[in-house]
Protein backbone atom coordinates (compact mmCIF):
# COMPACT_ATOMS: atom_id res chain seq x y z
CA UNK A 1 0.00 0.00 0.00
CA UNK A 2 1.56 3.35 -0.80
CA UNK A 3 1.06 6.68 0.86
CA UNK A 4 -0.13 8.57 -1.79
CA UNK A 5 -2.03 7.11 -4.68
CA UNK A 6 -3.71 8.77 -7.50
CA UNK A 7 -5.57 7.14 -10.22
CA UNK A 8 -6.32 9.02 -13.64
CA UNK A 9 -7.21 11.85 -11.90
CA UNK A 10 -8.50 14.36 -14.00
CA UNK A 11 -10.09 18.08 -13.31
CA UNK A 12 -11.28 21.02 -15.42
CA UNK A 13 -11.62 24.73 -14.84
CA UNK A 14 -14.63 27.08 -16.74
CA UNK A 15 -17.94 26.51 -17.89
CA UNK A 16 -17.43 28.03 -21.08
CA UNK A 17 -13.97 27.70 -22.25
CA UNK A 18 -13.09 24.38 -20.70
CA UNK A 19 -9.09 24.04 -19.18
CA UNK A 20 -8.21 20.55 -18.59
CA UNK A 21 -5.92 21.20 -15.69
CA UNK A 22 -5.28 17.47 -15.03
CA UNK A 23 -5.88 14.23 -17.75
CA UNK A 24 -5.58 10.87 -16.23
CA UNK A 25 -2.86 11.40 -13.88
CA UNK A 26 -1.41 8.42 -11.99
CA UNK A 27 0.84 8.79 -9.07
CA UNK A 28 2.61 6.94 -6.83
CA UNK A 29 4.45 7.58 -3.48
CA UNK A 30 6.00 5.95 -0.57
CA UNK A 31 6.97 7.38 2.75
CA UNK A 32 10.22 8.95 2.76
CA UNK A 33 10.55 10.08 -0.94
CA UNK A 34 11.01 13.04 -2.52
CA UNK A 35 8.99 13.81 -5.93
CA UNK A 36 9.54 17.41 -7.60
CA UNK A 37 7.06 17.98 -10.71
CA UNK A 38 8.06 20.43 -13.23
CA UNK A 39 5.53 22.39 -15.22
CA UNK A 40 5.43 25.84 -17.17
CA UNK A 41 2.71 27.86 -15.87
CA UNK A 42 -0.98 26.26 -16.34
CA UNK A 43 0.70 23.05 -16.88
CA UNK A 44 -1.64 21.94 -13.61
CA UNK A 45 1.09 21.45 -11.36
CA UNK A 46 -0.62 23.64 -8.40
CA UNK A 47 -3.88 21.59 -8.92
CA UNK A 48 -1.88 18.27 -8.96
CA UNK A 49 -0.83 19.56 -5.56
CA UNK A 50 -4.20 20.25 -4.21
CA UNK A 51 -5.75 17.59 -5.17
CA UNK A 52 -3.04 15.33 -3.83
CA UNK A 53 -3.49 17.70 -0.16
CA UNK A 54 -7.65 16.64 -0.34
CA UNK A 55 -7.79 20.58 -0.99
CA UNK A 56 -10.10 20.20 -4.39
CA UNK A 57 -11.89 18.02 -5.51
CA UNK A 58 -10.79 15.63 -8.82
CA UNK A 59 -13.88 15.29 -11.59
CA UNK A 60 -12.33 12.21 -12.09
CA UNK A 61 -10.07 9.36 -10.66
CA UNK A 62 -9.39 8.84 -7.10
CA UNK A 63 -7.10 9.79 -4.73
CA UNK A 64 -6.34 7.47 -1.92
CA UNK A 65 -3.75 8.66 1.36
CA UNK A 66 -2.64 5.56 3.40
CA UNK A 67 -4.75 3.03 1.63
CA UNK A 68 -8.14 5.23 2.11
CA UNK A 69 -10.32 7.35 -0.37
CA UNK A 70 -8.74 11.22 0.88
CA UNK A 71 -12.47 12.33 -0.41
CA UNK A 72 -14.63 10.08 1.38
CA UNK A 73 -13.04 10.61 5.21
CA UNK A 74 -15.85 12.51 6.05
CA UNK A 75 -15.12 14.53 9.26
CA UNK A 76 -11.74 14.39 9.30
CA UNK A 77 -9.17 17.28 9.03
CA UNK A 78 -6.85 17.61 6.23
CA UNK A 79 -3.37 18.01 8.56
CA UNK A 80 -4.29 14.42 10.06
CA UNK A 81 -1.03 12.88 7.81
CA UNK A 82 -1.14 15.70 4.72
CA UNK A 83 1.08 18.49 5.39
CA UNK A 84 -0.05 21.83 2.78
CA UNK A 85 2.37 24.34 2.63
CA UNK A 86 1.21 27.84 2.49
CA UNK A 87 3.46 30.90 2.03
CA UNK A 88 1.40 33.38 3.28
CA UNK A 89 0.88 34.49 6.31
CA UNK A 90 -2.57 36.29 7.05
CA UNK A 91 -3.01 39.17 9.66
CA UNK A 92 -5.74 37.51 11.47
CA UNK A 93 -3.59 34.80 12.56
CA UNK A 94 -1.15 36.45 14.73
CA UNK A 95 1.45 39.26 14.92
CA UNK A 96 4.90 36.87 14.97
CA UNK A 97 5.80 34.48 13.24
CA UNK A 98 6.00 31.96 16.29
CA UNK A 99 1.85 33.35 16.54
CA UNK A 100 1.25 31.55 12.88
CA UNK A 101 2.64 28.15 13.77
CA UNK A 102 0.59 28.45 17.32
CA UNK A 103 -2.43 28.81 16.33
CA UNK A 104 -3.40 26.30 14.10
CA UNK A 105 -2.40 23.97 17.18
CA UNK A 106 -4.35 25.47 19.67
CA UNK A 107 -7.64 25.58 17.05
CA UNK A 108 -6.99 21.42 17.54
CA UNK A 109 -7.00 21.88 21.29
CA UNK A 110 -3.43 21.75 22.42
CA UNK A 111 -2.57 24.21 25.68
CA UNK A 112 0.04 26.99 25.18
CA UNK A 113 2.71 25.78 26.57
CA UNK A 114 2.59 22.27 24.67
CA UNK A 115 1.55 24.45 21.17
CA UNK A 116 4.17 27.10 21.38
CA UNK A 117 6.80 24.18 22.49
CA UNK A 118 6.24 22.25 19.33
CA UNK A 119 6.21 25.55 17.06
CA UNK A 120 9.50 26.49 18.66
CA UNK A 121 10.68 23.13 17.53
CA UNK A 122 9.35 23.31 14.16
CA UNK A 123 11.13 26.88 13.78
CA UNK A 124 14.54 24.99 14.78
CA UNK A 125 14.29 22.16 12.84
CA UNK A 126 13.56 24.00 9.45
CA UNK A 127 16.66 26.33 10.49
CA UNK A 128 15.12 29.95 11.62
CA UNK A 129 14.54 29.51 15.39
CA UNK A 130 15.56 33.09 15.33
CA UNK A 131 12.60 33.86 13.52
CA UNK A 132 10.30 33.34 15.73
CA UNK A 133 9.85 36.88 17.38
CA UNK A 134 9.58 38.66 13.95
CA UNK A 135 6.77 39.54 11.99
CA UNK A 136 6.27 37.40 8.59
CA UNK A 137 6.87 40.52 6.73
CA UNK A 138 9.95 41.44 7.83
CA UNK A 139 11.24 37.31 6.34
CA UNK A 140 13.24 37.18 3.49
CA UNK A 141 11.90 35.02 0.76
CA UNK A 142 14.06 31.69 2.13
CA UNK A 143 13.14 32.52 5.48
CA UNK A 144 9.30 32.41 4.83
CA UNK A 145 9.21 29.68 2.58
CA UNK A 146 11.46 27.73 5.85
CA UNK A 147 8.44 29.42 8.10
CA UNK A 148 5.88 27.22 5.98
CA UNK A 149 7.16 24.27 6.17
CA UNK A 150 7.54 24.66 10.27
CA UNK A 151 4.11 25.17 9.84
CA UNK A 152 3.36 22.31 8.49
CA UNK A 153 5.71 20.32 10.39
CA UNK A 154 3.88 21.37 13.68
CA UNK A 155 1.05 18.75 12.58
CA UNK A 156 3.71 16.24 11.98
CA UNK A 157 2.90 15.22 8.95
CA UNK A 158 3.22 12.10 6.61
CA UNK A 159 3.24 14.12 3.72
CA UNK A 160 4.28 17.67 2.72
CA UNK A 161 3.03 19.24 0.04
CA UNK A 162 4.61 22.53 -1.19
CA UNK A 163 4.60 24.48 -4.31
CA UNK A 164 7.39 26.75 -5.65
CA UNK A 165 9.62 26.21 -2.41
CA UNK A 166 12.09 28.18 -4.44
CA UNK A 167 10.72 30.79 -6.25
CA UNK A 168 12.22 33.73 -5.89
CA UNK A 169 15.03 32.43 -3.86
CA UNK A 170 18.85 33.06 -4.67
CA UNK A 171 20.82 30.36 -5.30
CA UNK A 172 22.24 29.20 -2.00
CA UNK A 173 19.26 29.96 -0.29
CA UNK A 174 17.67 27.51 -2.92
CA UNK A 175 20.55 24.85 -2.47
CA UNK A 176 19.09 25.26 1.29
CA UNK A 177 15.69 24.46 1.02
CA UNK A 178 16.38 21.71 -1.37
CA UNK A 179 18.79 19.67 1.06
CA UNK A 180 16.18 20.81 3.92
CA UNK A 181 13.71 18.83 1.94
CA UNK A 182 15.55 16.36 1.46
CA UNK A 183 16.36 16.00 5.22
CA UNK A 184 12.76 15.74 5.88
CA UNK A 185 12.53 13.12 3.35
CA UNK A 186 15.12 10.71 5.02
CA UNK A 187 13.06 11.29 8.54
CA UNK A 188 10.34 9.20 6.43
CA UNK A 189 8.19 12.10 5.29
CA UNK A 190 7.26 12.33 1.43
CA UNK A 191 7.65 14.72 -0.19
CA UNK A 192 5.74 15.99 -3.38
CA UNK A 193 6.65 19.51 -4.29
CA UNK A 194 6.39 21.52 -7.89
CA UNK A 195 8.14 23.92 -9.41
CA UNK A 196 9.01 25.62 -12.68
CA UNK A 197 12.31 25.86 -12.23
CA UNK A 198 14.30 22.62 -13.32
CA UNK A 199 17.31 23.09 -10.87
CA UNK A 200 14.92 22.51 -8.10
CA UNK A 201 14.66 18.55 -9.47
CA UNK A 202 17.99 18.07 -8.24
CA UNK A 203 17.76 15.34 -5.42
CA UNK A 204 14.35 13.90 -6.04
CA UNK A 205 11.94 11.62 -8.34
CA UNK A 206 11.78 14.52 -11.58
CA UNK A 207 8.41 14.61 -13.25
CA UNK A 208 6.95 16.76 -15.63
CA UNK A 209 3.46 18.15 -16.20
CA UNK A 210 2.46 19.08 -19.85
CA UNK A 211 -1.18 20.35 -20.10
CA UNK A 212 -2.49 18.37 -17.68
CA UNK A 213 -0.32 15.62 -18.40
CA UNK A 214 2.20 13.68 -16.19
CA UNK A 215 5.65 12.65 -17.96
CA UNK A 216 8.65 11.06 -16.52
CA UNK A 217 7.43 7.20 -15.36
CA UNK A 218 8.69 4.50 -17.73
CA UNK A 219 8.40 5.81 -21.24
CA UNK A 220 5.73 3.51 -23.49
CA UNK A 221 7.50 1.18 -25.46
CA UNK A 222 8.44 1.63 -29.17
CA UNK A 223 6.24 0.11 -31.36
CA UNK A 224 8.20 -2.94 -32.86
CA UNK A 225 6.03 -1.94 -36.52
CA UNK A 226 5.39 1.64 -37.70
CA UNK A 227 3.30 1.73 -40.95
CA UNK A 228 5.08 4.87 -42.74
CA UNK A 229 2.40 7.13 -43.66
CA UNK A 230 3.38 8.97 -46.65
CA UNK A 231 1.67 11.25 -49.15
CA UNK A 232 2.04 10.47 -52.86
CA UNK B 1 42.86 43.03 -51.82
CA UNK B 2 45.40 40.10 -51.84
CA UNK B 3 44.14 36.65 -50.55
CA UNK B 4 44.98 35.85 -46.65
CA UNK B 5 48.40 32.95 -47.25
CA UNK B 6 47.45 30.18 -45.72
CA UNK B 7 49.69 29.53 -42.63
CA UNK B 8 50.13 25.48 -42.29
CA UNK B 9 51.25 25.08 -38.59
CA UNK B 10 53.92 22.20 -38.42
CA UNK B 11 54.32 22.34 -34.83
CA UNK B 12 53.05 19.14 -33.15
CA UNK B 13 49.63 18.80 -31.41
CA UNK B 14 48.30 21.42 -34.31
CA UNK B 15 47.89 21.72 -38.18
CA UNK B 16 46.43 19.02 -40.10
CA UNK B 17 46.35 16.16 -37.19
CA UNK B 18 44.53 17.96 -34.33
CA UNK B 19 44.15 15.78 -31.10
CA UNK B 20 40.81 14.13 -30.83
CA UNK B 21 40.35 11.59 -27.90
CA UNK B 22 38.30 13.34 -25.67
CA UNK B 23 40.02 11.04 -23.13
CA UNK B 24 43.60 12.82 -24.02
CA UNK B 25 42.12 16.10 -23.79
CA UNK B 26 40.60 15.31 -19.88
CA UNK B 27 43.87 14.00 -19.27
CA UNK B 28 45.78 17.22 -20.37
CA UNK B 29 42.87 19.63 -18.53
CA UNK B 30 44.15 17.62 -14.97
CA UNK B 31 47.74 17.90 -15.63
CA UNK B 32 47.00 21.45 -16.23
CA UNK B 33 45.16 21.50 -12.98
CA UNK B 34 47.81 20.09 -10.87
CA UNK B 35 51.25 18.13 -12.02
CA UNK B 36 50.83 14.42 -11.46
CA UNK B 37 52.38 11.55 -11.91
CA UNK B 38 50.78 8.37 -14.44
CA UNK B 39 48.73 6.25 -11.74
CA UNK B 40 47.88 9.42 -9.88
CA UNK B 41 46.44 10.88 -12.89
CA UNK B 42 44.46 7.22 -13.22
CA UNK B 43 42.70 7.90 -9.73
CA UNK B 44 41.84 11.67 -10.48
CA UNK B 45 40.37 10.77 -14.16
CA UNK B 46 38.43 7.79 -12.44
CA UNK B 47 37.26 10.48 -10.01
CA UNK B 48 36.63 13.65 -12.16
CA UNK B 49 34.96 11.99 -15.03
CA UNK B 50 32.82 9.69 -13.61
CA UNK B 51 29.90 8.87 -15.63
CA UNK B 52 31.21 11.18 -18.73
CA UNK B 53 34.52 9.42 -19.95
CA UNK B 54 35.94 5.84 -19.01
CA UNK B 55 39.28 4.55 -18.77
CA UNK B 56 40.00 1.31 -20.96
CA UNK B 57 42.73 0.67 -17.96
CA UNK B 58 45.37 2.44 -16.18
CA UNK B 59 47.85 1.79 -18.69
CA UNK B 60 46.16 4.07 -21.42
CA UNK B 61 47.02 6.75 -19.06
CA UNK B 62 50.98 6.28 -20.05
CA UNK B 63 49.84 5.81 -23.72
CA UNK B 64 48.02 9.32 -23.41
CA UNK B 65 51.27 10.50 -21.53
CA UNK B 66 53.11 9.46 -23.97
CA UNK B 67 50.96 11.30 -27.25
CA UNK B 68 50.54 14.52 -25.11
CA UNK B 69 54.24 14.82 -24.35
CA UNK B 70 54.98 14.25 -28.08
CA UNK B 71 52.93 16.95 -29.06
CA UNK B 72 54.67 18.91 -26.72
CA UNK B 73 51.48 19.80 -24.79
CA UNK B 74 53.38 18.18 -21.43
CA UNK B 75 56.44 18.13 -20.09
CA UNK B 76 58.39 16.22 -17.72
CA UNK B 77 59.03 17.58 -14.51
CA UNK B 78 63.04 17.29 -14.14
CA UNK B 79 64.44 15.54 -10.97
CA UNK B 80 61.22 13.82 -10.65
CA UNK B 81 62.32 10.11 -12.01
CA UNK B 82 64.80 9.08 -9.18
CA UNK B 83 64.11 6.23 -6.44
CA UNK B 84 63.52 2.57 -6.44
CA UNK B 85 60.31 3.47 -8.28
CA UNK B 86 60.73 6.71 -10.33
CA UNK B 87 57.28 8.26 -10.63
CA UNK B 88 57.96 11.23 -13.17
CA UNK B 89 55.42 13.79 -12.92
CA UNK B 90 54.09 15.89 -15.84
CA UNK B 91 53.13 19.59 -16.00
CA UNK B 92 51.43 21.59 -18.59
CA UNK B 93 53.50 22.97 -21.10
CA UNK B 94 52.37 26.71 -22.23
CA UNK B 95 51.52 25.55 -25.68
CA UNK B 96 49.27 22.86 -23.97
CA UNK B 97 47.22 25.28 -21.90
CA UNK B 98 47.02 27.38 -24.86
CA UNK B 99 45.83 24.64 -26.89
CA UNK B 100 43.38 23.36 -24.13
CA UNK B 101 41.39 26.57 -24.23
CA UNK B 102 41.37 26.56 -27.65
CA UNK B 103 40.19 22.85 -27.70
CA UNK B 104 36.92 24.12 -25.20
CA UNK B 105 36.28 26.99 -27.42
CA UNK B 106 35.41 24.34 -30.60
CA UNK B 107 33.92 22.34 -27.85
CA UNK B 108 31.27 24.87 -26.71
CA UNK B 109 30.52 25.71 -30.77
CA UNK B 110 30.24 21.79 -31.58
CA UNK B 111 27.77 21.47 -28.83
CA UNK B 112 25.67 24.39 -29.84
CA UNK B 113 25.53 22.66 -32.87
CA UNK B 114 24.72 19.56 -31.73
CA UNK B 115 21.59 20.59 -30.45
CA UNK B 116 20.59 22.57 -33.11
CA UNK B 117 21.10 19.28 -35.24
CA UNK B 118 19.06 17.35 -32.94
CA UNK B 119 16.43 19.63 -33.25
CA UNK B 120 16.05 20.31 -37.09
CA UNK B 121 16.48 15.96 -37.33
CA UNK B 122 13.56 15.74 -34.73
CA UNK B 123 11.60 18.04 -37.39
CA UNK B 124 11.74 14.80 -39.84
CA UNK B 125 8.82 13.36 -38.34
CA UNK B 126 6.45 16.09 -39.57
CA UNK B 127 4.51 13.29 -40.85
CA UNK B 128 5.19 10.95 -38.27
CA UNK B 129 4.33 13.26 -35.12
CA UNK B 130 4.06 9.63 -32.88
CA UNK B 131 7.42 8.61 -33.66
CA UNK B 132 8.87 12.08 -32.85
CA UNK B 133 6.46 11.98 -29.44
CA UNK B 134 8.25 8.94 -28.67
CA UNK B 135 11.61 10.39 -28.94
CA UNK B 136 10.45 13.67 -26.93
CA UNK B 137 8.78 11.04 -24.31
CA UNK B 138 12.05 9.66 -23.89
CA UNK B 139 14.45 12.87 -24.10
CA UNK B 140 12.30 14.07 -21.22
CA UNK B 141 12.62 10.53 -19.66
CA UNK B 142 16.62 11.56 -19.74
CA UNK B 143 16.56 15.09 -18.85
CA UNK B 144 14.54 14.67 -15.50
CA UNK B 145 16.61 11.50 -14.55
CA UNK B 146 19.52 13.87 -15.13
CA UNK B 147 17.67 16.44 -12.84
CA UNK B 148 17.16 14.38 -10.22
CA UNK B 149 20.75 12.65 -10.04
CA UNK B 150 22.02 16.43 -10.09
CA UNK B 151 23.50 16.78 -6.45
CA UNK B 152 21.97 19.46 -3.88
CA UNK B 153 23.96 22.00 -2.41
CA UNK B 154 26.86 21.99 -4.81
CA UNK B 155 26.50 26.05 -5.44
CA UNK B 156 26.80 26.48 -1.52
CA UNK B 157 29.88 24.13 -1.28
CA UNK B 158 32.50 26.20 -1.30
CA UNK B 159 35.09 24.42 0.45
CA UNK B 160 38.02 26.04 1.80
CA UNK B 161 39.33 28.34 -0.99
CA UNK B 162 37.23 29.34 -3.44
CA UNK B 163 38.84 26.86 -6.29
CA UNK B 164 38.01 24.13 -3.97
CA UNK B 165 35.02 21.80 -5.28
CA UNK B 166 35.22 24.59 -8.08
CA UNK B 167 34.90 21.65 -10.50
CA UNK B 168 32.02 19.72 -8.97
CA UNK B 169 29.98 23.02 -8.74
CA UNK B 170 30.75 24.37 -12.33
CA UNK B 171 29.34 20.63 -13.63
CA UNK B 172 26.13 21.12 -11.23
CA UNK B 173 25.03 24.38 -12.16
CA UNK B 174 25.68 23.60 -15.82
CA UNK B 175 23.77 20.45 -15.78
CA UNK B 176 20.76 22.13 -13.64
CA UNK B 177 21.11 25.60 -15.94
CA UNK B 178 20.99 23.64 -19.09
CA UNK B 179 18.03 21.37 -17.68
CA UNK B 180 16.57 24.97 -17.33
CA UNK B 181 16.63 25.19 -21.05
CA UNK B 182 15.73 21.76 -22.06
CA UNK B 183 12.77 21.17 -20.15
CA UNK B 184 10.60 23.98 -21.76
CA UNK B 185 11.47 23.11 -24.98
CA UNK B 186 10.68 19.36 -24.28
CA UNK B 187 7.31 20.93 -23.44
CA UNK B 188 7.24 23.30 -26.61
CA UNK B 189 7.93 20.68 -29.33
CA UNK B 190 5.53 18.21 -27.52
CA UNK B 191 3.08 21.01 -27.98
CA UNK B 192 4.31 21.34 -31.77
CA UNK B 193 3.97 17.14 -32.27
CA UNK B 194 0.80 16.48 -30.23
CA UNK B 195 -1.10 19.48 -32.82
CA UNK B 196 -0.01 18.14 -35.77
CA UNK B 197 -0.83 14.65 -34.24
CA UNK B 198 -4.21 15.63 -33.93
CA UNK B 199 -4.45 17.60 -36.96
CA UNK B 200 -4.01 13.94 -38.99
CA UNK B 201 -6.80 12.53 -37.08
CA UNK B 202 -9.43 14.53 -38.27
CA UNK B 203 -11.49 13.99 -41.08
Amino acid sequence: MSLLQLEHVSKCYGRVSERVALRDVSLRMEPGEMVVVWGMRRSGRSTLLRIASGVETPDAGVVRFEGRDLYARHGERLGDGIGYCRRTFASSEGQLVLDHLIIGLLARGLALPQAAGRARAALERVGIGYCAALRPAQLDCAEAVRAAIARALTFAPKLLLIDEPTIGVDLLARDGILTLLRSLAQEGIAILASTGESPSLSGGRALMLSEGELHGGRPRELATVVPLRRSA
Amino acid sequence: MSARPVVVDKRPGRGANPMQSAVHWALLGLVIERPSYGYELAQRFEHAYAGMLQLSGVSYVYTALDTLQYRSMIEEIPGTRTGRQPKPRYRATSEGVRSYQERLIAQMHEDLRRSRLFARQLAAFAQEPEMALDVIERYGQACLEEAGETPVLASADGGASPASGLASRLVSEERRLALEARLPWIDYARREFKALAAGRMQP
